[in-house]
């Protein structure tokens, strides 16, 4: 070991380069971790929170109700299997309900969100997103609608519209509501076909007192993609106790786009690493063999003396597993504080084309990088192993050299 | 010698093949060597000479013939097995190259212990005392770049007897030396011949050193031109 050291010391340019080929994959990846993490976490946060919750229990689909969701009579049953689970951390009734909305000579096709407004804060910031007006309450008749359906409709504070319900199990109801106020959407979509709404509101729509078509549900200590099992596990569980006519769906479900993304996310990750890696590999490879070369003839010396193959294997392995080691220490020391340096500045704010991009997804236009301590061993627990294996070779050549050959060797 | 010898060798033969060239290098050599014996085995360049150390060391294995080390023969013994018979058996001192260059004196002298699992003070002590006898225990922390090439052959020698081998294989020792430094040394394997028994057996082609040995072998070709026994002078 003190000789593996030496010999570190003595030969430093080619020492640090090694350490820096280990040193550098992990970094890299742990800062791409960092920031995949971090748009996955935004994109699920911001998913979760503004439309979906982390799962709902809907109607059971009996017959086809096109782009509505089915409704339920009464949301009663389901309710009292929810009260049951433990660690739900906030759930709401909910309604949807495909409408025309007329406005004059205009007619548009939107989507009424019936919602109860005192308990849409946990999920939605739709309160926050009011630009004109005031939120929503449970007695007001009136609803909201986003900058993009007021614009096309020209509608302005106060001014009336008139929904007509066209849920196809729904009783066909019409009402004059006002304009309370109108929200900034997170996606121009969404801006352009919701309209909010009292739940009972909504319900006047439906013609049903009761009615629902959703109970969103956010379930207690998540935080991203990462807690899929304890979804996972809480939705298995309601499934369990809900009375016949219902059924779970998960954020998978849910959020099919999320889904897609990460499966690709997760193959781009571990091509990432693969390159970064084999990159890595490549370099401790090369300078342990050009260092085995060098020393040619004092491992012919050394096997000369009697020292075992497997001594001289794990003299060369001791050598690249300080430098492993020290690089894997330092490639997480660097990522994880290039981290936290970023996050105590709040973020790496983006501009132009990208930050607009990243708002009409939903997602803040800051970019935040974030980094689990089992995402940091494993970037250097990898490095690791990738470049011990690496270093095999060398060894393994060392182990193999004639004694009396490798003591005439000349470079 | 009346006594089982301690290296026996039976019609040794060594020839090197390249792609289209064969060449012999031992022609049937056999050899007696005794313990306590200091012998030298001499002949001019290309004679066999450095070829029956690597040999009898087990660097390296005949092409044919037999070697046996007290009574056992070597021929069938793996890679491995040389290799622990060269830590426990053989001391070596080599032309050239013969220290570790990132170890200080004392390490490099203490090294075959490490090899051989002997704890860490118990060789540092044995290092030091054989340095101390050699009288080189002044350069123990310096490292070998640091001290002339008569000094490096000296440490080179301490390492060879530290572990008291069966016996010490030197290939030309003084080849890299002035006169004076080569008489040095060889009076030095002189003195731990007599003084602690230890066996040497080296090879060399300076005349100048043969008169200081108890046996000469003289080998021509690959073969013994001549093995005879003689009164050492100082």
């Amino acid at each position: 070991m003190k000789a593996a050291i030496r010999h570190m010391m003595r030969n430093r340019r080619r020492t640090i380069l090694t350490l820096l080929a280990v040193l550098i994959p992990i970094y890299f990846l742990i800062v791409m971790f960092g920031f995949i993490n971090s748009m996955v976490q935004d994109m699920f946060e911001s998913s979760t929170r503004f439309d979906t919750g982390h799962m709902q229990i809907r109607a059971e689909e009996t017959r086809a109700t096109g782009s509505a969701l089915p409704l339920m009579n009464d949301p009663a049953d389901a309710l009292a299997a929810l009260d049951s689970i433990e660690g739900i951390e906030w759930s709401t009734v909910r309604l949807d309900l495909p409408a025309l909305a007329s406005v004059g000579d205009r007619t548009r096709t939107v989507f009424v969100r019936g919602v109860v407004p005192e308990e849409i804060d946990p999920i939605s910031n739709m309160a926050d997103r009011i630009v004109e007006g005031e939120f929503l309450t449970s007695t007001s008749p009136g609803v909201l609608v986003g900058e993009e359906l007021a614009e096309l409709l020209d509608l302005g504070l106060g001014d009336d519209m008139v929904l007509l319900g066209a849920h196809p199990e729904a009783g066909l109801g019409a009402i004059r509501a006002p304009i309370v106020g109108i929200f900034s959407a997170p996606e121009a979509t969404i801006g352009r076909t919701f309209v909010y709404a009292s739940l009972d509101t909504a319900r006047q729509l439906a013609r049903n007192d009761t009615a629902a078509t959703a109970i969103v549900i956010r379930v207690d200590g998540v935080v991203g993609p990462q807690d899929a099992a304890l979804m996972e596990r809480k939705a298995e569980a309601l499934r369990a106790v809900l009375p016949p006519g219902f059924e779970v769906q998960d954020w998978l479900e849910l959020l099919p786009v999320m889904d897609g993304y990460m499966q690709i996310l997760t193959p781009m990750l571990l091509i990432m690493a693969i390159v970064f890696f084999g990159l890595g590999a490549l370099v401790v490879v090369n300078t342990l063999y050009l260092s085995v070369m060098e020393r040619t003839r004092e491992i012919g010396l050394i096997i000369a003396l009697g020292a075992s193959r497997l001594r001289v294997m794990g003299m060369v392995l001791a050598e690249a597993g300080i430098i492993t080691v020290a690089g894997a220490f330092y490639g997480a020391l660097v990522g994880v504080g290039i981290i936290l340096i970023v996050e105590a500045f709040g973020g790496i704010p983006l501009w132009g084309q990208m930050a607009a991009y990243m708002r009409e997804i939903g997602i803040p236009p800051v970019l935040h990088i974030s980094i689990t301590a089992p995402q940091v061993l494993l970037s250097a627990g990898a490095m690791a192993i990738v470049a011990m294996l690496a270093a095999w070779m060398p060894a393994w050549r060392a182990s193999k050299l004639e004694p009396m050959e490798a003591m005439r060797y000349v470079e | 010698m009346s006594s089982s010898p301690l290296i026996r060798t039976l019609d040794l033969e060594k020839t090197y093949v390249t792609e289209t060239i064969e060449t012999p290098a031992l022609r049937g050599v056999s050899v007696e060597l005794h313990t306590g014996e200091f012998t030298a085995v001499a002949g001019p360049s290309g004679s066999g000479k450095s070829t029956l150390l690597h040999l009898l060391g087990g660097l390296d294995r005949p092409t044919s013939g037999e070697i046996y080390l007290e009574d056992q023969p070597m021929s069938g013994l793996s890679k491995d097995q040389l290799s622990r018979l060269r830590l426990t058996s053989i001391g070596f001192v080599f032309q050239a190259y013969n220290l570790i260059p990132v170890l200080t004196v004392l390490e490099n002298t203490a090294f075959v212990l490490e090899l051989q699992g002997v704890v860490r003070g118990e060789r540092m002590k044995r290092a030091k005392k054989i340095l101390g006898e050699l009288g080189i225990e002044q350069y123990a922390d310096q490292y070998p770049h640091r001290i002339s090439g008569g000094e490096q052959q000296r440490v080179a020698v301490a390492r060879a007897v530290v572990s008291e081998p069966s016996i010490v294989l030197a290939d030309e020792p003084t080849a890299n030396l002035d006169t004076a430094t080569s008489l040095d040394l060889i009076d030095l394997m002189r003195r731990l011949n007599a003084e602690k028994g230890a066996t040497f057996f080296f090879a060399t082609h300076d005349t100048r050193l043969l008169d200081r040995v108890n046996r000469l072998i003289t080998l021509v070709d690959g073969r013994i031109a001549e093995d005879q026994t003689q009164t050492a002078t100082s």
